[in-house]
């Protein structure tokens, strides 16, 4: 009996892969995709609606398992979402954090939905500054993708007018809290914007979606799906096609090839039988994450790709940036103290946000090129951590505790990364997965641009909380480790010239004309904004190149 | 990943730092075991706990200790609340933390019949303030393996007490409810707050 022959294999269901799956299944082609790990059932995994008295370890996690921890965001009420079993290390002197979900939808089940759209001066950052090069694309040609994407999952924000920050297609915006409102005072004192997030968060019924309930518990998963899910908001139209086939726990190994080096298929493991398995497909898309993509790819050697498919550029797992982290102030708001509790715990976090306002006039302004943003927040939320940092005990502590609950803030920076030779993903030549593929090795520093802006939003937070009325207590001693946003982009950049960039400008291979990345690995650089709706955007507009591709006749359909 | 609050992160780091529990003897009153089969929460029935870590003494000192530093200082309210019984949880499950909890309990008590001429359980609950009172404030110059001790006994049970029900009651905690539209700042007319009435200052 033949083998079947898929139109298109798309390996990862996040962002990237989700889009391209719904893209591709609408315009009638056969995908077969490909997810590493399992389907999560909403009803089990998802425990958001617990409170913590009705976890075992009240929310937090098993404390055996504290080492292998990701953190904050891997505790008990999600913990088999991610994924432990697959090991990577970090050349000496890199510290690098992976968290990955592999479960159906990866990481759009638990992420932070904060959804601005890269600018023309992201785009044409280069010319700007005079560093790296620019994006092949232009903000003009991209506007209309970020307004199909931004009406398809359904995006809260206002008309803002900020010139690093395009407007986009919004729902109403999440109101103000009261520490929003004081906050916003202070920063417009000093000139710094404060602004409503761009939050992909539904603040009314859209598309057949229920609006949020604001519990609070977001980045734990929303079993109604009341933000953006891949689950909840494109795989289950492409199983209305019936034009999807859905492979989980299905570990990509590698992309194969035929006799002319062009991509033929996928070869994974099958985690729950340890068995290796061949798909075939007349086109490959790749969309498993920044890292894990440029894994599988360096990971397909061949006589036509001996360091790794669609690598003649040399640059497959290059250019890895990342955004920097950390908490650039925290403090308290006075005016607050005894008031009563508010719900201001209702978006896990990102109901405003400080846009970049460095180097927009002039971009040689600041002692740093390019710009930060920063995520205010504070209020009544899941704990009073300010605990800790109160004198006394008994009666008089307690009463201190809740005189203060309303009141804390915090400022978290998101600073890009320049690109760097010497950050970059490559193989590690020696350890193995538990499957016998060759894990990513991570070689990441943080760049001298990166620290100074880090340093920078410090200043500028203090004097945002100072000039509110706050009080200023103190910040992080140092950025979180990379890794930490999930942001990762770079490895697979896109770009005119085949000797420089591993994908072209409409996220093709130069060098695989049926081999295509659908995820940040093709971004050039991480901007002041997060990833995911540019790779939404991004993929839409791949996935549609390949639709026309197909009609084209240069990848035959099935 | 923006929308990642600090203070989620900072609970965490507040527990990775503090205790950790490697088993799950099943507390008696205020939690329920959950194993994670569907959405439901399997409560273990209550039974009488049985220290893990401490001896009965030690563990009559944590509950009266417990009680003093997050409750009322004069006032047992232990068999309400029943803190003691996630600490000695935690630090059952931490070797990590053992040696510093059981020196510093020990410390205590020498302190005390150095001091006071009697152990600590022996005191009034009056008289058990007063050696507390120089741990509990950080300005103080003092013992300081015995405040080290203390401010990590306050901690663990802090975090034991506002991860409760009566924890989050007590703080008018907003996630006991839900809400139909995005809350708003009521005080339009006061952007930057500072007219509000002081109900609790």
């Amino acid at each position: 009996m033949a083998r079947q022959i898929y139109d298109v294999i798309v390996i990862g269901t996040g962002a990237g892969g989700g889009m391209a799956i719904k893209t591709l299944c609408e315009a009638g082609l056969k995908v077969c995709a490909l997810n590493a790990g399992r389907r999560l059932d909403p009803e089990k995994d998802f425990r958001y609606h617990r409170m913590p008295w009705d976890m075992k370890f009240r929310g937090l996690d098993d404390p055996k398992r504290r080492a292998e921890s990701y953190g904050y965001m891997d505790n008990e009420y999600t913990k088999e979402a991610w994924e432990h079993e697959i090991p990577f290390t970090t050349a000496p002197g890199t510290k690098w954090m992976w968290p990955r979900c592999f479960a159906v939808g990866g990481k759009t089940n638990f992420w932070g939905r904060s959804s601005a759209r890269f600018g023309e001066i992201d785009f044409r950052a280069a010319s700007l500054d005079g560093y790296d090069v620019d994006w092949p694309v232009t903000y003009d040609e991209m506007a209309a993708y970020y307004t199909r994407v931004e009406k398809m999952i359904g995006v809260a924000s206002t008309i803002q007018n900020r010139p690093s920050n395009p407007d986009g297609a919004y729902l109403p915006p999440m109101n103000f809290r009261c520490v929003d409102r004081i906050l916003e005072a202070g920063a417009e004192k000093v000139g710094v914007p404060y602004l409503p997030d761009r939050i992909a968060q539904l603040t009314q019924k859209h598309e057949g979606h229920p609006a949020c309930h604001f519990c609070g518990d977001c980045t734990t998963g929303c079993d109604v799906g009341a933000f953006f899910s891949t689950p909840y908001f494109l795989l289950p139209k492409a199983q209305a096609t019936k034009n999807l086939e859905m492979r989980t726990n299905a570990l990509a190994k590698n992309i194969l090839v035929d006799e002319n080096g062009r991509a033929s298929g996928v070869a994974y493991i099958d985690r729950t039988t340890k068995q290796e398995v061949e798909v075939l497909g007349r086109a490959v898309v790749v969309a498993a994450s920044c890292v894990e993509s440029s894994r599988i790819m360096l990971n397909s050697k061949s006589r036509h790709w001996p360091s790794g498919i669609a690598n003649s550029s040399g640059q497959l797992g290059r250019n890895l940036c990342d955004h920097l982290y950390g908490e650039s102030a925290r403090g308290y708001l006075p005016q607050l103290l005894g008031q009563p509790s508010f719900p201001d715990h209702v978006s896990d976090s990102t109901i405003a946000w400080m846009p970049r306002w460095q180097n927009l006039k002039d971009p040689h302004e600041e002692r740093f090129i390019r710009g930060y943003s920063v995520y205010p927040d504070g209020g009544c939320l899941d704990f009073p951590w300010y605990a800790n940092g109160l004198d006394g005990f008994g009666s008089s502590l307690k009463r201190e505790i809740k005189r203060r609950y309303p009141t804390p803030v915090n400022f978290t920076v998101q600073a890009p990364s320049l690109r760097s030779d010497t950050n970059y993903v490559d193989l590690d030549p020696e350890v193995k997965d538990p499957y016998g593929i060759p894990v990513a090795r991570l070689h990441f520093q943080w760049d001298e641009n990166a620290l100074k802006m880090w340093e920078h939003s410090k200043q500028a937070c203090a004097e945002v909380l100072r000039a509110a009325g706050g009080v200023l207590e103190g910040a992080g001693e140092a950025p979180e480790i990379p890794g930490y946003s999930l942001h990762e982009t770079g490895t697979c950049r896109m770009g005119n010239d085949p000797k420089g960039f591993v994908t072209n400008r409409f996220g093709q291979t130069h060098d695989v004309s049926n081999l295509y990345v659908c995820d940040a690995s093709v971004f050039l650089n991480c901007t002041d904004k997060t990833t995911t709706i540019s790779i939404l955007t991004f993929s839409m507009r791949t996935s549609e190149y390949l639709v026309e591709n197909f009609r084209r006749g240069e990848h035959q359909a099935a | 990943m923006a929308g990642q609050g600090i203070e989620r992160r900072e609970i965490l780091r507040i527990l990775a730092t503090a205790a950790a529990a490697a088993q799950f003897p099943g507390f008696s009153k205020w939690v329920f075991a959950c194993g994670h089969v569907g959405n439901v929460a399997l409560q273990i029935k209550p039974a009488m706990y049985r220290p893990q870590f401490f001896t009965a003494a030690e563990y009559a000192m944590v509950g009266r200790l417990a009680e003093m530093s997050a409750f009322n200082p004069v006032s047992p309210v232990r068999k309400l609340y029943c803190v003691a019984e996630f600490i000695d949880f935690m630090v059952a499950s931490d070797p990590g933390v053992q040696y510093n909890f059981r020196t510093g309990l020990t410390g205590l008590n020498a302190d005390c019949e150095r001091t006071l001429g009697k152990s600590f359980a022996e005191l009034s609950p009056d008289q058990q303030t007063s050696p507390l009172e120089p741990l509990a404030h950080k300005a103080r110059p003092g013992e300081e393996d015995n405040r080290r001790f203390f401010s990590a006994f306050r901690e663990i049970t802090l975090i034991g007490f506002y991860t409760s029900e009566i924890g989050f009651k007590e703080l008018d905690h907003p996630a006991l409810k839900l809400y139909s539209v995005s809350p708003e700042c009521p005080h339009k007319d006061d952007p930057e707050h500072l007219y509000l009435s002081r109900v609790n200052s």
